[in-house]
Parts: C-alpha cells; sequence; structure tokens
C-alpha cells in the first residue's frame, strides 16, 4: 500500500488565534477538532485500555507472590529510556512491509510500549507495599489467595494504580500527536500543518489543544478514581498524602 | 486440663536453602482450655511453630493434631476460621471500619447482617470498646484499642483456639499490663485453647498455665507451669534464659492463700490482759493483734499491754497493713516492708483471715506445692 497524500487543513496565514478558535468550521467537518480529538482520543482509549489489560494482571499476580523485583527495577530504567518517536517510526517500514498501512499500528505500538511501565509499576509496588502483617491476619482468618489479591491487597492498592493509570494516561495523550509525523492525522495535525505552512496561528492552537487534552485527561482520570474507590480507600489516601505533605 | 486440644507431634520444619532446622522434633501437647506461652530468644522457631498450627507455614516433617484430628487433613480455609490469630501488628484492613473489621469472618460465613451487627456489638463489649469506636477506621484509635479490635475480630467467630503472636509487644508497659489483665478475664470467660508467642517471661509467668521454653532451632528445653519453671529449671539453658531473679518472679505467681499462714498473736478485745501477756511471750512478738466480732481492729504494742486493765481499753496503732487471701506474695511483702509490725494481716471483706510474715513468705517460696 502506497502512502496517500495528506489532507491538509487550509486555514489562511493572517488569521488570529481567537478568530481560529471562534470558527465554527474549524470544529466540525471531518478535519475538525472534534473528528481530529475523537481519532485521538480513540486511539489513547485504545491504548489504554490494551495497557491496563496487559500490565495489570501479571504485575498485581507477581506482586502477590512476591516474585519480579528485578523485572520491576528493570522496567524502571527501561520506562524512562524508551524512544516513543523512533520506535514508532521503525515500526512504519515494518507495518508497511506486512499490509498493516502507515498507521495506526505503529504509533498504536509505540504508545503502548510508553504506557506500560507506569501501568505495570505503580500496580506492582503498590501491592508489593500492602502491610504484610494485614495480608497475614487475612490469610490466617481463611481467606483464599484470590481473595487476599482482590479483596485486600488490590483494594488497598487501588489509589496508586489509578495513579500509575493518571501517569499513563496523560503521557500517552500528551505523545499521541507525533502520529500525525508519521502518516497519520489526530489533533497533532495542526501542529503539523502549521509548521508546513509556516501559520503560527496553528502552531499555536494546536499546541494548546493538545495540552488542553492532556489536562483535561488526568482531571477525567482523578474523577473516575473518585467514583470508583470507596471511601475508607480514599481517606487512606488523602492521609497518606498529607502526612508526606504531597498531594500526589 | 489434661485432655489436649492441640498436639504436635514430631514437628520440624527445615525453610528452603537453610542450613538448620528452625523447629526440631517438637512434640508438645496443649490442653484444651489453657494458656501456653511459647518463649525462647530471636531464632528459637516459637513464631514457626505459631505458624504451623494453623498452616501459614506447612511443616516439613511431624504432624499436628487439632481434636484429635490430623491438621494437614483440613480443608485449610476452614481449618484456619476455627483459629483465632492475633498478631503483634494487629493486622486490622485499615480501609474499613472497626465494625467491619471485626465482622471480617462472621460475613465471610455469611451471617446474615442483623447477626453480624449483634455479634460485634457483643464483641465491642467483650474486648472494651465503646460503640462509637465501632464507626471509627483503625487509625484513629490508639495502638491498644487497636490491639482489642484485632482480639474481637480474632474472636468474632468464636473459634474454640486463639493464636497469639507477641500480642502486646508493640504497646506500652502501661497498655500492656492491662491487655494481659483483659486476656485473663477474657479467658476466665471464654476458656479458649490459647497459644501464645512472646519473648518477655513476665508476660508468660503472668498469663500462661504452662510455658514451654525453646532454644535456637526450635528445641524444646522445658515444657511446665510457671512455677516449676522458676523455680526448678531443667537446664542450664532455661536458668540463664530466666535470669537470676527468677525466684523474685515467683513471688508473683503465688498467693496468700496459698501459704499454711496461722492465727498469729491475736486475740479477741473481750478477753483478759493475762492472756495477752502470755501469747506475746509465746510467740516473741512485740505486738499483739486484736480482733473484735470477727474483724482486726488494730495492733497493741506490748509495753501498753502491761498496765493494761481491759483489752479494749488499749491504744491501737491503725491501720494495719492489709492483705486478701487473692492477693500475690509480691504484693503482701510489699505490704510487709513498709508497716511497722513486720505482719500483714489477711482480711477479706471485714473478716480477720490469720497473718503473714516474711519468714512465712520465704517458706512459702521453697516448698513446691506450697
Amino acid at each position: 500500500m502506497i502512502a496517500l497524500p495528506i489532507a491538509q487543513a487550509a486555514v489562511p496565514r493572517g488569521i488570529g488565534l481567537l478568530e481560529w478558535l471562534g470558527d465554527l468550521d474549524t470544529w466540525l467537518g471531518p478535519d475538525g477538532i472534534l473528528s481530529s480529538g475523537l481519532d485521538t482520543v480513540t486511539l489513547c482509549a485504545a491504548v489504554m485500555g490494551t495497557g491496563i489489560l496487559l500490565a495489570l494482571p501479571p504485575a498485581a499476580l507477581l506482586a502477590h507472590l512476591r516474585r519480579g523485583e528485578l523485572t520491576a527495577t528493570a522496567l524502571v530504567t527501561l520506562g524512562r529510556a524508551v524512544p516513543t518517536f523512533a520506535v514508532a517510526a521503525l515500526l512504519v517500514p515494518v507495518a508497511l512491509r506486512r499490509g498493516w498501512g502507515f498507521e495506526p499500528w505503529p504509533i498504536f505500538l509505540a504508545l503502548l510500549l510508553l504506557a506500560l511501565p507506569p501501568l505495570y509499576l505503580n500496580t506492582y509496588t503498590a501491592i508489593r507495599h500492602v502491610d504484610q502483617g494485614t495480608v497475614d491476619a487475612a490469610r490466617a482468618m481463611g481467606f483464599g489467595e484470590r481473595s487476599i489479591l482482590f479483596r485486600v491487597e488490590f483494594a488497598l492498592a487501588i489509589s496508586v494504580v489509578f495513579t500509575g493509570i493518571r501517569v499513563a494516561a496523560v503521557q500517552v495523550v500528551a505523545t499521541e500527536p507525533i502520529r500525525a509525523f508519521l502518516g497519520g492525522d489526530g489533533l497533532g495535525r495542526y501542529v503539523r500543518d502549521g509548521l508546513g505552512q509556516n501559520n503560527e496561528t496553528l502552531i499555536i492552537g494546536g499546541a494548546l489543544l493538545i495540552a488542553a487534552l492532556a489536562a483535561t485527561t488526568s482531571l477525567v482520570v482523578t474523577l473516575l478514581e473518585r467514583v470508583t474507590v470507596p471511601h475508607g480507600v480514599r481517606r487512606l489516601r488523602l492521609q497518606t498524602a498529607s502526612r508526606r505533605g504531597s498531594i500526589g | 486440663m489434661t485432655e489436649s486440644a492441640i498436639r504436635l507431634l514430631e514437628l520440624t520444619k527445615l525453610f528452603d536453602g537453610a542450613g538448620e532446622p528452625a523447629v526440631t522434633a517438637l512434640t508438645l501437647d496443649i490442653p484444651r482450655g489453657s494458656i501456653v506461652a511459647l518463649i525462647g530468644p530471636s531464632g528459637c522457631g516459637k513464631t514457626t511453630t505459631l505458624r504451623m498450627i494453623n498452616r501459614l507455614i506447612e511443616p516439613t516433617s511431624g504432624r499436628i493434631e487439632i481434636d484429635g484430628e490430623d491438621a494437614s487433613l483440613r480443608p485449610v480455609a476452614e481449618l484456619r476460621r476455627g483459629i483465632g490469630y492475633v498478631i503483634q501488628e494487629v493486622g486490622l484492613f485499615p480501609h474499613q471500619t472497626v465494625h467491619q473489621n471485626i465482622g471480617t469472618v462472621p460475613r465471610m460465613l455469611r451471617w446474615e447482617r442483623a447477626r453480624v451487627d449483634e455479634r460485634v456489638a457483643e464483641l465491642a463489649g467483650l474486648v472494651g470498646l465503646e460503640p462509637e469506636q465501632l464507626g471509627r477506621y483503625p487509625d484513629e484509635l490508639s495502638g491498644g484499642q487497636q490491639q482489642r479490635v484485632g482480639v474481637a475480630r480474632a474472636l468474632a467467630a468464636d473459634p474454640p483456639v486463639l493464636l497469639m503472636d507477641e500480642p502486646f509487644g508493640a504497646v506500652d508497659p502501661i497498655v500492656r499490663a492491662r491487655l494481659q489483665d483483659e486476656l485473663l478475664a477474657l479467658q476466665e470467660r471464654l476458656r479458649k485453647t490459647i497459644v501464645l508467642v512472646t519473648h518477655d517471661i513476665d508476660e508468660a509467668v503472668k498469663v500462661a498455665d504452662r510455658v514451654a521454653v525453646l532454644n535456637v532451632g526450635g528445641i524444646l528445653e522445658q515444657y511446665a507451669p510457671p512455677d516449676e519453671l522458676l523455680h526448678a529449671p531443667a537446664s542450664a539453658f532455661v536458668e540463664e534464659f530466666l535470669g537470676d531473679d527468677r525466684e523474685i518472679r515467683r513471688l508473683a505467681l503465688k498467693r496468700v492463700g496459698d501459704l499454711p499462714f496461722e492465727q498469729g498473736p491475736v486475740l479477741d478485745i473481750g478477753r483478759a490482759p493475762a492472756e495477752a501477756r502470755a501469747l506475746l511471750d509465746d510467740a516473741r512478738s512485740e505486738w499483739i493483734g486484736l480482733t473484735s466480732g470477727g474483724s482486726f481492729v488494730g495492733w497493741a504494742h506490748r509495753d501498753h499491754v502491761e498496765e493494761a486493765a481491759t483489752l479494749a481499753a488499749l491504744p491501737r496503732e491503725l491501720p494495719a497493713a492489709q492483705v486478701r487471701a487473692s492477693s500475690t506474695l509480691r504484693e503482701a511483702m510489699e505490704v510487709i516492708m513498709n508497716s511497722r509490725t513486720s505482719v500483714a494481716v489477711i482480711d477479706d471483706g471485714g473478716r480477720f483471715g490469720g497473718i503473714v510474715t516474711l519468714e512465712q513468705i520465704r517458706s512459702g517460696l521453697a516448698g513446691r506445692d506450697a
């Protein structure tokens, strides 16, 4: 399959930022912000869903079994060093050769690689650090291993797991726009097109949109946590935070 | 006392990668309804032994019988629900209220809600928790209160056996003493079979009916009631472990009522002064005790007795040093040390029971079964 010429957002060069954002046509239509934003959100959601499914179960299980400490340590080092853009770019020829097209597989896999370390690490560390006495007491009361994992360890770790989800989601959303430079669209298209057309309004507007979506993502995950995590667990988190003098 | 609730038979545990066993061929009979303390230096396998009873650790060889039944053949969850477990870290669920914590096992057994609530309220009363504390979270309670919740939770489904691993190790000495007293009061009512791990010989001597002293590697050095342990250590190891003041510790174990105490130089105030003088000469005592209607009313000095017309008219020394038959010898000794008369009067609710002297306490300690 051969790459098709990419449809560019055509915006007159002299137009101001507010004017651009204030125009209904900028938002609606096939190349509009809503449509591009939906592309981005869809891809990010797919990445996060896959990432959670892939990272959480093994992290939880290994932490419960108190195994895989080295894997976790290695991931910390590795996770900080994954060059997402390079990975995605390297995957493009692979995807093309296999007939998957330009998009979105390379960027999907690169983003997944970005999301996995924080998801895995936070889950692993949180469960590993659940008070051993509590786990012991539960086991001695006749809790099965599954109950211990879900009703004690995971229940107590959930807030930190959510922190991992938030960190991963924000990173993924903030990085996804590189897709526009790898033959795709999404919210990154405005920056790309702005650069191509030397149009400052598009560059700044596109950057602002990306930042806004990343901030919204962080907020949404926080709200999601508030809705799903029971009161008893949430107050623990607040307490830990106030003890440490942070608002993590 | 003789029927065993738990029997450890040639129990051995060798951990993976360890050269020496943590517990070596340990055989122990734990009588039903009694408190047995496992004590010894670190590395003596006392906690390992405890954790083998509810199978948190599986033995390498040997057997554990609970009510005559091989514990390894019972489904582990069912076995554990019949064994309460209290640990030093308490291990309460921090995300659950005190009420939810105590109700954990009943809920697991699918009791009806009303029954769980009723049981939780009952247990709270039993361990001395206020009803309004039930809605709190564990971290809002003091260490001592948390441990009470831990005990209540362990007792929730009324298990016949209770395992306690240094249950009072994390609280200050005053709270610890109170919790020990509460445990004894609780045991008076519940008559559970309790196995308690401790490194504190005073705790073992105070709460246990029998004490098992373990040496490094889980080798049983001596298994005896506290008094016997203190009076006749079976080995140099036990003797050293108990310390030089082991005879003094025995004072806290024995009660005044156990002594062959005597009436002493004591007379009713209605009697003649001549009788009193004879009694004083007999007892070679400086003081004579006076009773009236069966109650002790005070001490009179020999000097006054010589010239008195009636005993009732004698100047009396009050308050007299008093103990009860249920007082420990340690308490009696303290009272005697602080009194001018060198004797304590046994008084139970106003009734004169006799007198205690240091000499009696000394001979009481010397005799094994005094």
